[in-house]
């Protein structure tokens, strides 16, 4: 690595990759140059903090369910699925069976509609519009279901709340999300076509050892691009995903190219997920029966640290209740933290500056649950 | 049913396993959640022991300020591959004078940017961190704003509020 | 493979577009969609539950104008659109079913003062 004395050679200077950069989302990397050279990078985050870890101190459970979509705008299900178990536990709630298998097919689907928009962010930044086209209308599809279960296309204001889900599923809804699993399954192939300019972007670019990747804290497919097999709903089961078969595609390369494909074979596995969930999907209730109308913690006392394996990877929850009715302390891990600070730091120095896109889009950034 | 009892047999021989090599007590909060609670001049002692024993992933930091104790309780999450479990650290350090060394020796830039965070919103000074810049808030005047004793309405009244905008108002009514 | 994308672009000739032409056309919206409030007064019994759990302040209990004052003596919930958040908690903890969300979701306006859903419309 170089040193940079400042402004020694002509060309030698600094400026902003984002946030105004269309796709890079609500984030800024400063970087600074040397003619064509990134020698150092500095991520700037901070444009979308909404500090809704103290927002939530001062909201009841249910109306922190509603806020909790607003994480990440990507995967508002999932987050929604961390904040209810959070919540299920600190107040003993039973979740019904039936409503497990929901939460389940939902956050999948979810999974696979946020693993849509990577593509499409990465299509975007290395200038292949025709598979951001494909991808956003890929994903409309996905939404349009979400939309008929949950009431909302993108977000669905707490359907996962705590102590089961809001409503139940609607009339033939098992068949509208089975008739989405060939669209998706033809998305996932278009995305993983050997596009000889693809590969040109993307292999052996941005590589990040084994080591390095756990010692930085990477999780999801990122971890699992680098040879970790990690992967939460395994090691660490919630809800049902200790009954389910699937597996955990893992790829030793560590380069950009290896995240996307890791992240791609993912939505086959989540669309396994989805046919058995629906298979096995139960009857009953889709609410706990203790449930109030208005949850308060004046029992609960304690706390937990709840870890789900978003499509980002690990996103958790740490929530302290004092018997107040509010919870006293919300903590939110949000899984592109560490990605897009401390590794994007890392692996930003010494490369071309035409590289900085295809490294930054491969991060599968998330700026909204960076800063919260 | 033999499963589980055989993990949680797993788990009581290696909180004994545990109790001995970081010499803390360690307590058992439900399935793949340990915890422990140490003195603050030992974090980076314990914190370096148990990732040689293989809790190699910082997952993050946080602080919780209990006002009527008079401290603030840091809280360091980390997970074992190799376990398939998550150790909680709690430390608890004084409200008025909140300093604990800093960890960056272990996990480098990644525990680096979750002590950044918790400075800037807490107040808490790591010592031997030498990137302490604000990360989220810009041109910031104010206390750490997650204080509990930070009263953000009045806060927001002075510096921000419209007041010629009626539909603002019911945000500054206190609830009972 | 070449032979692949040539077979593509002829299935993608005879097949319809993804989008709709869309004042002419529109998709289906669904049931459960959250939309905009209607809001029977008549069956409200003012237990202003709604108003309590709104997450965004949202719903504030107002009275009538003076001359239908007779008719709806209590509070009934004024909606601010500009606040509303669209989670149908206000529609779940509803005693009565008084309050529901709408498929409308055609808010534009040129006038700020019309995103306030009033209980009843004085005349």
């Amino acid at each position: 690595m170089t040193e940079i004395n400042e402004q020694e050679i002509a060309g030698d200077f600094s400026m902003y990759f984002g946030p105004a950069h269309p796709g890079s989302g609500n984030f800024s990397i400063k970087v600074e140059m040397r003619g064509e050279r990134v020698l150092k990078a500095t991520a700037d985050p901070g444009y979308l903090h909404r500090g809704f870890e103290k927002l939530m101190e001062y909201r009841e459970p249910m109306q922190n369910a509603v806020l909790s979509d607003r994480v990440c705008v990507l995967e508002p299900l999932q987050w929604n699925l961390v904040h209810a178990e959070a919540v299920d536990y600190l107040m003993d709630y039973e979740v019904p069976e039936r409503a497990k298998y929901i939460r389940v097919i939902l956050a999948e689907l979810s999974r696979i509609q946020s693993h849509f928009i990577w593509y499409a962010a990465m299509s975007l930044g290395t200038g292949f519009m025709t598979g951001f086209n494909i991808a956003i209308g890929y994903r409309d599809y996905i939404l349009d279901v979400l939309n008929l279960i949950t009431g909302g296309r993108v977000y669905p204001a707490g359907y996962i709340c705590p102590g089961g889900v809001r409503k139940d599923l609607p009339e033939k809804a098992e068949n509208k999300i089975l008739e989405l699993l060939p669209k998706i399954e033809y998305m996932r192939k278009f995305a993983l076509k050997q596009n000889p300019a693809w590969l040109a972007r993307f292999k052996e670019i941005g590589t990040l050892t084994k080591e390095e990747a756990i010692k930085f804290g990477a999780v999801g497919p990122i971890l699992r691009g680098c040879g970790v097999e990690s992967d939460v709903r395994r090691d660490d089961p919630y809800e049902i995903y200790d009954e389910l078969e699937f597996d955990v595609p893992v790829m030793d390369e560590g380069d950009a190219y290896a995240r996307f494909t890791v992240g791609m074979q993912e939505i086959e596995e989540s669309m396994k997920i989805i046919t058995q969930s629906i298979d096995r999907l139960p009857k009953g209730e889709v609410k706990t029966p203790n449930l109030k109308p208005i949850v308060q913690f004046q029992k609960a006392e304690g706390e937990i640290y709840i870890r789900n394996e978003l499509s980002r990877g690990e996103g958790a929850f740490y929530m302290v209740a004092t018997g107040q009715k509010t919870p006293y302390r919300v903590k939110i891990r949000g899984p592109s933290f560490t990605h897009m600070i401390p590794i994007l730091e890392h692996l930003l120095t010494d490369v071309a500056y035409a590289d900085v896109p295809a490294i930054y889009w491969s991060m599968y950034q998330c700026p909204a649950d960076v800063d919260r | 049913m033999s499963s589980n009892s055989k993990n949680i047999s797993l788990e009581e021989k290696l909180i004994k396993n545990l109790n001995s090599k970081l010499g803390v007590p360690i307590n058992f909060q439900k399935e793949r959640r340990l915890w422990t609670s140490i003195d603050s001049d030992k974090i980076v002692d314990i914190c370096t022991k148990a990732y040689e024993m293989g809790f190699e992933h910082l997952s993050t930091i946080s602080v919780t300020d209990w006002l009527e104790e008079g401290k603030h309780e840091l809280v360091y999450h980390l997970w074992s591959y190799s376990y398939k479990l998550l150790l909680t650290i709690k430390t608890k350090i004084d409200r008025k004078n909140p300093n604990i060394s800093s960890i960056n020796s272990i996990w480098g830039a990644n525990a680096e940017t979750c002590e950044r965070e918790c400075h800037e919103l807490f107040g808490v000074k790591f010592e031997g961190n030498p990137n302490l810049t604000p990360l989220f808030l810009e041109d910031w005047e104010g206390p750490p704003p997650f204080l509990k004793d930070f009263n953000w309405r009045e806060y927001v009244k002075e510096e921000m509020y419209d007041q010629n905008n009626p539909r603002e108002e019911v945000y500054f009514e206190v609830k009972k | 493979m070449k032979l692949g994308i040539v077979i593509e672009i002829f299935k993608n000739v005879f097949t319809k577009p993804m989008t709709v032409l869309f004042p002419f056309e529109r998709i289906e919206i669904p049931e459960r969609n959250r939309g905009e409030h209607e809001f029977n007064i008549d069956t409200c019994i003012s237990c202003g539950a709604c108003a309590r759990i709104c997450p965004n302040l949202a719903i504030k209990m107002i009275e009538v104008p003076s001359e239908l004052r007779e008719k709806y003596p209590k509070t009934y919930p004024q909606v601010d659109l500009g606040k509303c958040c669209f989670c149908a908690l206000c529609e779940d903890i509803c005693p009565k079913g008084s309050i529901k969300l709408t498929t409308n979701f055609y808010f534009a306006t040129f006038d700020k003062d019309d995103t306030i859903l009033y209980p009843v419309k004085a005349e």
